[in-house]
């Protein structure tokens, strides 16, 4: 038998395990004895399962790009008519190769604190990286095992495979999407890592902290922007006229995202207050065990059933990594707590640390309802057998007045000041962005908003964007003075002395725009539904939608059925074309809408029906929503204002590195 | 510049307190709240069978799933979609409003989510694709038929 690509990743994979486990020992003796020698093996180790694990994958790559149906996931996940890029990020496509990603991830995660973290704080990042290379054994050994193995091969090999999931090979967003869902979950693992190492040394200092922010940040906003993307994808591909369903998948996503956003604010507060201590390593442990929570919940089936839990092998060993870090953490953090006291005292109840402690109280809130919502079924399920399933409801209900406080809070927490602030601060702060957020509000039911929801989302949308423009404003003015800077350099140079600040204005500002975004597509969308002979029209919110014709089209993957429209409106006349495509693995149709985007709103055309035998009609369900293309912009903005956060300050930050530093000192920094 | 912390604002043990009790109320009463809200919002999924043998109250949102029987019909005039909907046991009679949606077949598996009419009719809010439907493998060597709804 020729080698082929599948023997060589498998071979790769197998190979890779003994360095993984190799790597553990070598760091752990290197944290333990301080030993050079050892973190030297431990490095190039690191770089070495990194190697083998990319070659894994590119293994992967190229048997799907070459259709070898000798392998079991090819055959299962590809066909010979699949395009090259379908083929390509079909890597993804089911169980086995998003783990192969994920452990590719992982095994760069090692390598990066391997060499980079390990320089700034050797022990600690030295402890970090067994741990590291401990989750990387795991994921290994799920590879080489029947679990999870992906180069398993079959004999004799199928001619043709199956083809990949049509859901996923029908949008581009595929291609980006699942990866950046799969690096913000995987980076949280270094954070994670190192409050483990800090745990284990008894540390009681925020080095953890300072060390891994940036990855957090940039795991943070990487599960942000893949959540955005997901939704995206959700609109364009779905066809169901929406983005977001509180699907039990998409909550998987959410749920890490809430937590972690949770902690990148109250990591703020320990830094400048040394506070909060437990608290964050507690929400690191969360954040990063949802991340788990989420892939088994996805991955296991589970959340079809509790039954289908058992038909696959992978989730009863997920579910016991998930228990395994749960124990280990939380038994670290009861042994260490008596030395995790926190030394600052508490603010007035109007200071930034307070309304950080609220905003973390809402964010967990929010977190642990949705985890409700998506795990109540199972429970019923279990205690019952009953199939119960929760809808957008309950999750609508909870999560609008929750998302609304939190955007009145991101509004108002940076307006006020460590400690506590006067009635004067206050006024000075706060006065200018009420008075938007009145105006927003009066705006917005004068030009006939309804409902009091929407009308408030728009108001603290105002106010938040309102604190961040005085904010600006007034840093512009201050570098001014001191420095004498014309107004286009005081902006950047705000932006590169204290990126982390600005940055986070941005971030707050992107909020903001997707908070409008999705009340204004919530509340006022417009729908209708006709069934029309070519030839005919509909006339929805100002707009005429006329059919023109059902056309066939044939190609190699799939058949698709298309009706040709022609949309008019104030700007002109344009084409549009709505699909149903049938692939030969899907036994039901999958919808391709067709969109009408504008910075104003979406048309969003379905083709929900046709004539079968003559094309003599075909029925369209037409959605309109307002500034819906405004949700992608938001995260765009939030993803740029996260890069401004995290890239390093032009001004080194003198920080304080040993914990006997009086709580004082520390907010001089501000 | 002076650090120390300006005169009525220092955070003594009480209002420390008095904060964290704050922050504890706001968590019980988004747990209080979303407990609430969670059991009307539970949606059973029933066979036509189930909900028989429980009898369902005329009103309440519940999920049928079964099999699409033969003779399904759609008004375009009145836009009323009939169907009828079986588990091989009991059989119910579902009304929707709208054309039915591609994925709606003769013989396939469907969900409708609606409430029972007085007379046991189900009146569909929603026609669901039955999810394991989109990934059913062929069979072997069965090439799927293109079929249109």
């Amino acid at each position: 038998m020729t080698p082929s690509w599948a023997d060589l990743g498998s071979g790769a994979l197998r190979a890779a395990l003994p360095l993984a486990l190799w790597g553990l020992a070598a760091a752990a003796y290197a944290a333990q004895r301080r030993e050079g020698r050892a973190l030297a093996s431990a490095r190039w180790t690191a770089v070495a399962a990194l190697a083998l694990v990319v070659t894994a994958s590119l293994s992967m790559v190229a048997a799907l790009l070459s259709h070898d149906f000798s392998v079991r996931y090819v055959a299962l996940n590809n066909a010979l008519e699949t395009p090259g890029y379908f083929s390509a990020i079909s890597l993804w496509a089911a169980l086995e190769g998003s783990i192969l990603l994920w452990t590719t991830v992982l095994a760069g995660a090692v390598t990066y604190v391997a060499w980079r973290g390990t320089r700034e704080l050797p022990r600690l990042a030295t402890t970090a990286l067994a741990i590291l290379f401990a989750m990387l054994a795991f994921f290994l050994a799920l590879m080489v095992t029947p679990a999870a193995d992906p180069f398993v091969r079959i004999d004799p090999a199928p001619l043709n495979g199956r083809g990949p999931n049509p859901l996923l090979q029908d949008h581009w967003l595929m291609g980006l999407h699942p990866p950046l869902l799969y690096l913000g979950y995987v980076l949280f693992s270094i954070p994670f890592a190192y409050a483990l190492a800090s745990l284990i040394l008894g540390e009681a200092g925020d080095r953890w902290i300072v060390a891994t922010r940036r990855s957090a940040l940039v795991a943070w906003a990487l599960l942000g922007v893949g959540i955005v993307a997901g939704a995206w994808w959700s609109y364009a591909v779905l066809g169901w006229g929406g983005y977001w369903a509180w699907d039990p998948v998409e909550n998987a996503a959410v749920m890490p995202w809430l937590a972690a956003t949770a902690y990148v604010h109250s990591v703020m507060v320990e830094e400048k207050r040394r506070m909060l201590r437990t608290w964050n390593l507690s929400l690191v442990i969360g954040a990063f065990a949802l991340t788990i929570l989420g892939t088994f919940l996805t991955r296991s089936g589970v959340v079809n059933s509790v039954h289908s839990f058992t038909q696959s092998a992978i989730g009863p060993l997920l579910l016991g990594y998930l228990a395994a870090i749960l124990v280990f953490s939380v038994g670290l953090l009861l042994w260490r707590a008596s030395r995790l006291a926190d030394s600052g005292p508490v603010g007035a109840p109007l200071s930034r640390e307070a309304i950080f402690l609220f905003q973390n109280v809402l964010f967990v809130a929010a977190t642990l309802t949705v985890l409700l919502g998506t795990l109540y079924p199972l429970l019923v399920e279990a205690v019952s057998g009953d199939q119960v399933s929760i809808g957008s409801p309950y999750f609508d209900r909870v999560a609008v007045p929750l998302g609304l406080a939190l955007l009145f809070l991101m509004g108002i927490g940076p307006q006020l000041p460590w400690h506590g602030a006067s009635r004067a601060t206050l006024e000075r702060q706060l006065v200018t962005p009420a008075l938007a957020a009145a105006g927003a509000a009066v705006l917005s039911v004068a030009l006939g908003v309804r409902g009091a929801w929407a009308v408030l989302a728009y108001a603290l949308a105002a106010f938040v964007v309102a604190t961040v423009v005085q904010e600006l404003v007034r840093g512009v003015r201050a570098r001014r003075a001191l420095h004498g800077e014309p107004p286009g350099a005081a902006f950047v140079n705000l932006f590169r002395r204290s990126g982390r600040r600005y940055g986070g204005y941005v971030v707050h500002v992107g909020i903001a725009v997707i908070a409008v975004a999705i009340a204004a597509s919530q509340a006022q969308s417009v729908q209708a539904e006709a069934t029309l002979a070519p030839g005919g029209s509909m006339e929805v919110a100002g707009r005429t939608i006329a059919f023109e014709g059902l056309r066939d089209v044939i190609e190699p993957q799939r058949r698709q059925v298309v009706a040709d429209l022609r949309i008019t409106d104030s700007s002109g006349e344009a084409p549009l074309t709505a699909a149903l495509r049938y692939y030969p693995n899907a036994t039901a149709a999958i919808g391709s809408p067709g969109i009408r985007s504008s910075a104003g709103d979406d048309v969003y055309v379905i083709l929900a029906a046709y004539d079968g035998r003559s094309r003599a009609w075909a029925t369209f369900q037409v959605r309109v929503l307002p500034l819906v293309s405004w949700l992608w912009v938001g995260g765009a903005i939030v993803g740029l204002g996260a890069v401004l956060a995290a890239l390093p300050s032009a001004r080194r930050r003198e920080r304080p590195l040993a914990v006997t530093v009086p709580a004082s000192s520390a907010a001089g920094a501000k | 510049m002076s650090v120390a912390r300006p005169a009525g604002y220092a955070g003594g043990a009480g209002e420390r307190r008095l904060l964290m009790l704050t922050a504890l109320a706001v968590a019980i009463g988004i747990g209080y709240f979303a407990f609430q809200e969670l059991g009307p919002s539970a949606v059973y999924y029933l066979t036509p069978t189930e909900a028989k043998e429980r009898q369902i109250a005329p009103g309440t949102t519940v999920r049928l799933g079964g099999q699409v029987e033969p003779g399904l019909t759609y008004d375009e005039a009145t836009r009323d979609l009939r169907f009828i909907i079986t588990d091989g046991v009991t059989r119910v009679f579902v009304l929707g409003r709208g054309a039915p949606p591609a994925l709606l077949r003769e013989g396939a598996g469907a969900v409708v989510e609606g409430v029972f009419l007085n007379d046991g009719t189900f009146r569909a809010s929603q026609v669901i694709a039955k999810h394991d439907e989109v990934y059913a493998p062929p069979s072997p060597g069965v090439t799927p038929p293109h079929r249109t709804p």
